[in-house]
Parts: C-alpha cells; structure tokens; sequence
C-alpha cells in the first residue's frame, strides 16, 4: 500500500493510522513501547505520579489529575526508549509513504 | 484549516505521542478509579506509616519484645512467653501424651 503525502494532512494521517493498524504493526510496536516502559520502571513511575496526584485531592479527578501528569509522564520517557520507538515508526512510515 | 506540510518527522511525532499519551491516561485512570473505590469503601482511610529510620510498622509502633508477649497454652491452660512458645510445647505437649 501506498500513500501519496500530497494529500491533506488529516485524511493523511487517518490512512497511516488505518494502515498501521490493519498491517499488525501498531499492535507490535505498542506492545514494545509497552515493554520497554515497564522494564525501564516508567510504568511505576508513573502510578507512583498519578497516586500522589489523586491523593491530595479532595475529590479524585482523572481530568484534573491527567493535566498534571501527563507533561511530566511524556519527560519521564527514558531517550532510548523513545528513540527505539521512533525509529520503529519512521521505517514504517518510509515504506508506505511516497514522499516528494 | 491551515494545510500544514506533513513530513515523516512529523507523522511520526505524533503517532509516538498518541501511543504514549493513550498509556499514560490508562494508568491515570485506573488510578483515580482505584482511589475513588478506596475512599468510597473506608472513608478518608490512613496510609501505612512509612519510617525512613527502619525503626517503626505500618502503624508507626516500634516492634515489641518477644518476651514481653504472652500466649495461652491450650494444653495446660498457661500464658507462655512468646520467645519461649515453642520450648514449652516440646515439653508440654509429650508431658500431655504420657499420662
Ligand atoms: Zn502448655
């Protein structure tokens, strides 16, 4: 399959998406990012956030709570791992994109 | 909607931003959901105490003598010392089984 980045970018971005999915390889790669945040302790990291967050609130609220934690949560990514993942996703990018 | 040129950079930007942000706000809504669950169930319930000196439980007590806790001895009806427990059944539990 091939996309043509000539298109606007939202539909553009839609197909990637779609192709992503239905190719197995979003699964893969959400899978690894997944492993690889858990091994680098991310994951506890994280929850360990989010319970400090939500326990000093008087009335526990995701929305509330996810704007405090999710700019910090997207720092916390360790630069390999995002790095790996990154790379993942360009390859397949570059194999489906046709870029001018 | 300004038609901004999309690049594989870009793409991919958002694509790992997508997968990252949809982890972050599974664990912070288990989260807040295992929270709500907690508080609705005790109340304003107490955390563990934690002791950074090692010294104090979960309740924030100093650990307690053995010697100075006592147990009931169901076979000859006495309050034995805690460190001593086991010794007193040795003896008292064959003393039992000859008479
Ligand atoms: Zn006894």
């Amino acid at each position: 399959m091939t996309i043509s980045s000539n298109e606007n970018s939202a539909s553009l971005r839609a197909q990637i998406q779609q192709c992503l999915v239905e190719s197995g390889n979003y699964e893969a790669i959400s899978n690894e990012l997944t492993e690889r945040l858990l091994k680098d302790g991310w994951v506890d990291e994280v929850k360990k956030l989010a319970r400090e967050e939500i326990s000093q609130e008087d009335s526990p609220n995701f929305s509330k709570a996810l704007s405090q934690i999710e700019p910090q949560a997207l720092d916390l990514v360790q630069q390999s791992t995002k790095d790996a993942i990154m790379r993942k996703i360009t390859a397949f990018l570059e194999e489906i994109v046709e870029t001018e | 909607m300004t038609e901004q040129h999309e690049t594989i950079q870009s793409v991919t930007d958002g694509i790992y931003n997508n997968l990252v942000t949809s982890m972050i706000h599974s664990i912070v809504s288990k989260e807040t959901a295992r929270e709500k669950l907690l508080r609705s169930r005790y109340g304003s319930y107490k955390q563990y105490h934690y002791d950074p000196n090692s010294q104090l439980d979960i309740h924030g007590n100093p650990k307690q003598q053995d010697s100075s806790q006592y147990f009931y001895c169901e076979n000859c009806g006495r309050e034995v010392s805690g460190n001593r427990f086991a010794a007193h059944l040795q003896r008292c539990l064959t003393r039992g089984s000859r008479r």
